[in-house]
């Protein structure tokens, strides 16, 4: 649906960099890995929160 | 106990620390350890009452993401237990951020401005107003301060010979912080022995800081490398500090009860 | 009990005896409304 505030492993706060990386590594053409990098999104447990997303919510509001 | 501990930063900044602690058990490692986990408090959302919400999420899934947004806490300022009020009020088309919360207290503010709550549409709205209650991580682990807080030996690293020039090397993994104590076969030139040296340096690989060597790795006793973050509730400092005085008025306490 | 019809979008009230049904247009699926209240909710 959303991305989740924090990565479920650690606890680190991940949904603060979620506009940008997929502004960049999504709809923009940049390496994610690059991109998590730069974004301070150092460990795996983090980076797969945001490599793993999908937005939903633009699927489920047609049902509202 | 008697001494004192020796302390040197081998990293800090505001939300992210390391440092070496000498002369320190493994018992008093891992309680300071536990300490920054569940004992030092800070803020969280704990009870939400929504006037509006017709997002696609249900209430519960909102509280809990309202209840994951780390709180920036004072700890000076308030006991356990205090209750800070805050508000949304968002209508769509629009994200309601965790930057739209308005709190009452200005010392209380989320720590991160740009983490989503919820996407909402034409004619969707969300209006909530929800306490804030300063907990520790022992209750819920929305109010631990300390993230991916950890601790490892501080290795020392001996040359013990040269490796079988015919043979090739493989890679001798080790990760944390190495105590220099081979600074004549270490790769970079400018090492010095008894310098802390971040396995990083070398991609955490023993054969690229000693290439053509054999080498033993032994633990230096009473020596422990922490790890410390913080979710941004207040700095690594600040959270170190509160966890080593909560185990301290602990074994006081301790101590007055068992008095004769 | 307020439900609000799918088809028509008009409010309806449903009693016991008229079955599930809006009295305007027959259709017989209904939404349930969100009560006006505030609802509080414990974060967990």
């Amino acid at each position: 649906m959303m991305i989740p505030v924090r990565c479920f492993t650690c606890g680190n706060v991940v949904g603060e960099h979620w506009d940008e990386f997929k502004s960049r590594a999504r709809e923009g053409d940049e390496d994610p890995a690059a991109v998590l990098d730069e974004l301070g999104v150092e460990r795996h447990c983090c980076r797969r929160m945001m490599v793993a997303h999908k937005d939903l919510v633009d699927v489920v509001a047609p049902y509202q | 106990m008697a001494e004192d501990f020796e302390v040197e930063f081998i990293e800090r900044e505001d939300r992210k620390a390391r440092f070496l602690v000498r002369g320190m058990t493994p018992a008093v490692a891992n309680g300071i350890r536990r300490a920054m986990v569940a004992d030092v408090p800070t803020f969280s959302v704990d009870t939400v009452r929504f006037v509006e919400n017709s997002s696609v999420m249900f209430d519960e899934m909102i509280g809990l993401r309202l209840g994951l947004v780390p709180l920036t806490t004072p700890l000076d300022d308030f006991e356990e237990g205090d209750v800070v009020t805050l508000a949304l009020d968002v209508e769509g088309p629009a994200t309601a951020y965790s930057g739209d919360i308005e709190s009452s207290d200005e010392l209380v503010q989320p720590a991160e401005l740009n983490v989503p709550i919820i996407e909402l549409k034409e004619g969707q709205r969300l209006q909530l107003e929800a306490d804030a209650v300063l907990g520790s991580g022992k209750a819920h682990a929305k109010h631990q301060g300390g993230v991916a807080v950890g601790y490892r030996h501080l290795h020392r690293v001996e040359v013990v010979g040269d490796a079988n020039e015919f043979e090739e090397q493989e890679p001798n993994i080790l990760r944390g912080v190495i105590e220099e104590a081979a600074a004549e076969h270490a790769a970079d030139e400018s090492a010095e022995d008894g310098a802390l040296v971040p396995t990083s340096e070398f991609d955490n690989d023993l054969t690229k800081r000693y290439p053509g060597k054999d080498v033993e790795v032994h633990d230096v006793p009473g020596a422990f490398v922490f790890h410390v973050e913080t979710d941004g509730s207040f700095t690594v400092e600040e959270l170190v500090r509160r966890a080593v005085e909560s185990i301290s008025d602990r074994a006081a306490e301790l101590e007055e009860k068992v008095a004769i | 009990m307020s439900y609000k019809c799918s088809r028509c979008k008009r409010d309806v009230e449903l009693d016991e005896y008229g079955g599930v049904r809006c009295p305007y247009c027959g259709h017989r699926v209904l939404l349930k409304e969100r009560a006006p209240t505030v609802k509080e909710v414990p974060v967990e």
